[in-house]
């Protein structure tokens, strides 16, 4: 009885959720550079970055701790929280997002007329708008995802928890094994400071982890419910 | 005798424009909101660079569709066999068109035995079911819930050209997963 309850919790209810292990991450950009190859994100040019419109659906926000010389280097992964009460979604004026049952904060792109309003509201700037086309080189045709879409210019677009793999996971019917579906950024994580789960498994790692003593949320204060915990020892002496 | 030309020209050309508007508008309409209607050629299925029929194979071989379209139950795409695969029948002399009735046969699988020459190259089969880029189709649950292939592609095995029998368009999709209980989440298929 208890397996069924378990097992019918995890297929039927899923709640996707991440835990970020911030003592964990060295800042290396690998969950970047992965996400960048799985999700077909459109090459950023220097110029991109110095006029604040590059794509990037999971970023490391990078900041420091103290003054010279007893300076720290800090990293923060910033991806789409996926709140659950999220200030996106009532400023769509067509619904090309919403939430749906598993938790997600979903973007429909062929929805999207591109009026910016949940971009402004994010405070995590976590979504981003097509400013152009995509264009990759030549050579690079061939490396696009079929199963994400490419998107056009003038949509926004954020991280998805990369929901094509979960769709492939989830697609026969049977739960998901804990751990054996993880988004591209922490397949890539080389200290797995990034945890994937569904937090309605009390057994999954990301349901331990979420109430570990060090757990925080960013901008928790707005009410926003992210999806998404950080984990922090706090440094006393820093 | 001018000004009974024109009389007689005014109403003919007004005729002609409002009949060629009617049309247009009555076929972009009706494409807009089905299959475009089977005019022009519209209503034909393209033409394929092997003249492959699927009458011969199905209806009158007996093939199931999975036979051929191997990876239709567990994957996103059914997959157009290679060409190799065509030869599992076809190769050693055993089914060279010989019997056939119509003629062509042994012409059609000459094509296919010249694609297998240097450099060995794909068929380039032209595309009859196209879903927009925002459409993330899977083959696999339709096939795992017991939806034939002819609900949506109709009775493949009397076509002897492959023709698109459905539209497709999105209210196609979700009356029919509103009528079999599938899910109508946005993100089952636009991601």
């Amino acid at each position: 009885m208890a397996t069924q309850t378990k097992a019918s919790a995890q297929r039927d209810n899923p709640k996707w959720e991440m835990v970020v292990d911030l003592d964990r991450c060295t800042g290396c950009q690998a969950c970047v550079i992965a996400c960048q190859a799985e999700n077909n994100i459109p090459i950023n040019e220097e110029s991109a970055f110095h006029e604040h419109r590059a794509i990037q659906w999971i970023r490391i926000e990078r900041y420091w701790e103290g003054e010279f010389p007893d300076v720290k280097a800090r990293f923060l992964p910033l991806l789409c929280q996926q709140c659950d009460n999220a200030p996106c979604e009532p400023v769509c004026p067509v619904f090309a997002t919403y939430h749906n049952n598993e938790g997600l904060n979903v973007q429909v792109y062929n929805r999207c007329v591109g009026t910016r309003y949940c971009g402004n509201n994010c405070p995590y700037h976590a979504r981003l708008f097509n400013y152009w086309e995509p264009v990759w080189p030549e050579d690079l045709r061939n490396q696009l995802n079929p199963d994400v879409t490419v998107r056009t210019r003038g949509v926004m677009e954020k991280c998805t928890f990369c929901i094509q793999r979960i769709r492939r996971a989830t697609r026969g019917g049977e739960p998901v094994e804990d751990g054996t579906l993880q988004p591209a950024c922490a397949q890539a994580c080389p200290t797995s400071a990034l945890v994937f789960g569904n937090s309605n498994d009390p057994d999954a790692k990301v349901s331990r982890l979420k109430t570990d003593e060090r757990h925080f949320r960013v901008m928790e204060h707005l009410g926003t419910d992210p999806s998404v915990t950080y984990l922090k020892q706090v440094d006393v002496d820093g | 005798m001018n000004s009974r030309l024109i009389k007689i020209a005014v109403p003919v050309v007004g005729a002609s424009v409002l009949l060629v508007v009617a049309f247009v508008g009555w076929f972009v309409l009706s494409a807009w909101w089905s299959n475009p209607p089977p005019v022009l050629g519209f209503g034909e299925g393209p033409e394929q660079p092997i003249a492959f029929p699927h009458t011969v194979h199905v209806s009158d071989a007996g093939l199931d569709c999975q036979f051929c379209h191997r990876t239709v139950s567990t994957d996103e795409a059914a997959t157009i066999p290679a060409v190799a695969q065509c030869l599992f029948c076809h190769g050693f002399d055993k089914i060279d068109g010989r019997l056939s009735t119509s003629g062509t046969a042994q012409e059609e699988l000459a094509k296919l035995i010249a694609d297998l020459g240097e450099p060995q190259e794909p068929i380039n089969w032209n595309r009859v079911y196209r879903l927009p880029d925002h459409v993330q189709f899977v083959h696999a649950p339709h096939i795992q819930q017991g939806i034939s292939c002819s609900t949506c592609h109709g009775e493949i095995g009397t076509m002897q050209v492959v023709k698109q029998v459905r539209n497709l368009k999105m209210r196609d999709c979700v009356d029919c997963h509103r009528d079999n209980g599938a899910p109508t989440d946005c993100s089952i298929c636009h991601y």
